[in-house]
């Protein structure tokens, strides 16, 4: 036993001893990530993108549509860039990426109104900008339905319906959001809290995977395996350690950014969602050990790292959901660390639930830690056997 | 006519070796097809809702009924009170709650305003707003037809009709009509395939001649005498690939999967060759750093992300903050993500880009110096070397 850990250390050791001859490993796995923490944090750091450049054409222009644009005007995501003279001057100006959206008020719209002929007014919003169209089309509906209460309003107060009384005629049911967990709908802790950490295990599932072959490459695999004692075991671990010491200390320092100096929600103790940060390290290790395995070659092992990497990205359904996508993406989820990760997230840090509802993510993610196992006969066959190949 | 013996050159190269075919031939013509398959389903339907009624009563269920009925939403179950529904939302079986007043009926006919509670799972926006809009729709609906019926007394349905909505509204989300993700998604990830398979496909090759060329970058021989040459050379082999690719994401990714198509194919090539040739400068400024082959992937690969948000299309470009705003500017992806999703989804001419292609000129100018600027110091060096 003792013997092992020797060797373990002393692989270590050489471990270090190349990184120190690289400076661009330091900046892959140490720069590279806080780069990214830093970066994703600085650009949303409003939290929820306000003031939106949205466009008017108002062709009637009276003072009852000049208040309902000075409304619109006063809406938390909306900002009044320009006025267009007709519709195809404002479609123009969103296909040259001036606006988002508009809002059409045709002519004769106050005349109708006061005749009771119903007027239509008209919102457009360009969805090729996912998040600016559906945030400016809530304003834009809120203000199009208020133009339509004021009439009412003042339909109302001629037949002398008190004031007291309006609301409960105007809106008798209105709705209460409760947005649990993240109630100023900030998505710098909606998308970071996953971005981050995605990039992350990218990196690391490169990362392993080139720390592997790279023995290959240098041919320096067999001196590594007889280091080793001719266990694929032992060289494994000696390899990666390191790494695996640097990757727990980032992890912890990007936890501590995230919930104690940027104030993300954290419903359980740090330690706890530390945690499942470190088991999804040791995960993406695996899993990158897994691919090398079946490839047994240094491009295709990153390849499939990198696919597979950026993939998950997508597949863990914190932008779109999941459940939503085809079956093969489903089963695909559940050899992926990020999605457990985004699941435990979700269980623990952002609304601090029972974690007994979160298991099937723990113990995937230990299945995953084993999967390396299949694997380690096969590496120790390359060790011996298999050459680098370009 | 160097040129194109470097050109022939670097063709050669990329053709007898699999892990930078892999890159410029493989990757950009499966990852799109991936990426559309991943995003295809475009809408999510049916979030599972629960409700908690304490109010029980003929409207109440009314209110339940409709927003069951709404695309976004299925209501899943009914619970007792709101520690059940609860549980409900930590076993994730459902992402929101709907919590009617006790006093909801009486407060409508009493001519009190109620409240309805929505507490909402926020593990994914995409849920809330599912929620968040299908009750307030409902809401409205509501309103509109409890405040005529017990408060306005029309005569006629016309009337009923005016009062309800005096002025009437409508929204039409133009050139995504379905709101769907894949249409939002799609035509920029297509571009930065483009710009990233260049980068590491240039970048492997580059480090591929340092492997086999003892540190150099360039192979002894001579034709390699001159930068611009080798620049416009290799710059050439992989602008004629990458219109194959752009062609085939333009017509055939678009068409497979139904994304919106509004470009004209000469807005397009004229966007898209000044592009990639950006991209290709750029890729062998930056591949300066590549000493070994795999090194490329290192380096590259995770870079998208970061590239793909600063492009102000997912995340609003007026919520981006200035620095960073200057900083994306230095990328060809930023330019050509904004140009592309406009001139395909879109309809943009080119004179309405003109502010992207002002950017990928000066970029493509700017790279292209600093390029042969690198190649001439190398084969100083490398001529100094050889003799």
């Amino acid at each position: 036993m003792r013997e092992v850990i020797a060797r373990i250390f002393r692989i270590g050791l050489r471990e270090i001893g190349i990184f120190s001859h690289r400076p661009m490993y330091l900046f892959v796995i140490l720069i590279a990530p806080l780069l990214c923490l830093i970066y994703f944090t600085q650009i949303m750091r409003s939290g929820t993108p306000d003031k939106m450049p949205c466009g008017v054409v108002d062709e009637d222009n009276t003072s009852t549509t000049r208040s309902i644009v000075r409304i619109l005007g006063s809406m938390q995501n909306t900002d009044i860039k320009a006025h267009y003279g007709s519709f195809s001057e404002a479609r123009k100006a969103m296909q040259r990426g001036e606006i988002y959206a508009f809002f059409y008020i045709p002519r004769n719209t106050t005349d109708k109104a006061l005749a009771s002929r119903r007027p239509q007014i008209s919102f457009y919003t360009a969805d090729t900008w996912y998040a600016a169209g559906s945030l400016l089309m809530k304003d834009l509906q809120m203000t199009s339905e208020l133009a339509g209460l004021a009439v009412t309003r003042a339909t109302l107060s001629a037949k002398g319906v008190p004031t007291s009384l309006m609301m409960g005629i105007l809106q008798p049911i209105s709705i209460e959001t409760h947005p649990i967990a993240n109630p100023g709908l900030n998505y710098s802790v909606y998308l970071n809290n996953i971005v981050v950490p995605g990039l992350f295990f990218l990196i690391i599932m490169l990362f392993t995977a080139y720390t592997i072959g790279y023995e290959w490459k240098m041919g320096t695999q067999k001196e590594l395996f007889e280091m080793a004692g001719e266990s694929s075991t032992i060289a494994l671990a000696g390899k990666l350690w390191p790494q695996t010491l640097l990757y727990c200390v980032l992890m912890t320092l990007i936890d501590v950014y995230f919930y104690k100096y940027q104030g993300f929600p954290l419903n359980v103790s740090l330690i706890r969602i530390l945690c499942a940060g470190w088991l999804c390290i040791f995960a993406s290790q695996a899993l990158a050990v897994f691919f090398f395995g079946i490839f047994l070659t240094l491009r295709m092992g990153m390849s499939a790292c990198s696919l597979f990497g950026v993939l998950q990205i997508s597949v863990c359904g914190f932008t779109f959901p999941l459940t939503a996508m085809k079956p093969v993406f489903q089963y695909l989820a559940w050899i992926s660390p990020l999605r457990h990760y985004y699941m435990l997230y979700v269980n623990q840090a952002l609304n601090g639930f029972k974690l007994v509802y979160a298991w099937p993510s723990i113990v995937a993610l230990l299945l995953i830690c084993l999967l390396p196992l299949t694997m380690l006969f096969r590496i120790a066959h390359a060790f011996k056997y298999v050459e680098y190949k370009p | 006519m160097n040129i194109t013996k470097i050109w022939y050159d670097e063709l050669r190269t990329v053709f007898h070796d699999v892990g930078i075919i892999l890159f410029v031939i493989i990757l950009p013509l499966a990852y799109p097809l991936l990426y559309a398959y991943v995003y295809t389903p475009e809408v999510q339907r049916d979030t599972p809702v629960v409700v908690v009624d304490d109010s029980k009563s003929t409207l109440s269920r009314e209110f339940i009924r409709k927003v069951d009925a709404t695309p976004d939403v299925k209501i899943v179950g009914n619970c007792l009170n709101m520690n059940e529904a609860y549980a409900m939302i930590e076993q994730q079986k459902a992402y929101a709650v709907i919590h009617i007043d006790r006093d909801f009926e009486t407060a409508l006919n009493k001519g009190r305003q109620t409240v309805v509670g929505l507490y909402c799972n926020m593990m994914s926006m995409v849920y809330y707003k599912c929620a968040a809009s299908a009750c307030s729709n409902v809401s409205i609906a509501m309103n509109r037809r409890i405040k005529v019926n017990n408060y306005m007394r029309p005569k006629t349905d016309r009337e009923a009709e005016i009062m309800a909505t005096p002025i009437d509204y409508q929204h039409t989300p133009l050139y995504n009509t379905q709101s769907g993700y894949a249409a939002f998604m799609i035509p920029p990830i297509l571009m930065m395939i483009f710009q990233q398979s260049l980068f590491l496909g240039i970048g492997m090759s580059m480090g591929r001649s340092r492997e086999q060329n003892g540190g150099f970058v360039i192979p002894l021989n001579r034709y390699y005498r001159n930068s611009v040459e080798i620049v416009l050379g290799k710059m050439l082999f992989y602008l004629m690939l990458y219109i194959i690719h752009g062609l085939y994401a333009f017509v055939v990714v678009t068409k497979l999967f139904d994304l919106p198509q509004l470009g004209h194919y000469w807005d397009f090539i004229l966007f898209f060759i000044p592009y990639i040739t950006a991209c290709c400068f750029l890729g062998m400024v930056l591949s300066y750093m590549i000493f070994r082959r795999e090194d490329c992937m290192l380096i590259f690969v995770f870079m998208s992300l970061p590239l793909y948000f600063m492009c102000g299309l997912s995340w609003p470009g007026s919520a981006i903050p200035e620095g960073i705003k200057y900083f994306s500017y230095l990328f060809p992806s930023t330019f050509g993500l904004n140009a592309y999703m406009r001139i395909s989804g879109m309809g943009a001419s080119i004179s309405d880009v003109s502010f992207e292609m002002k950017g990928i000129a000066i970029q493509t100018a700017v790279y292209f110096l600093i390029a042969c600027l690198i190649y001439t110091k190398k084969l100083r060096k490398a001529l100094h070397r050889q003799t």
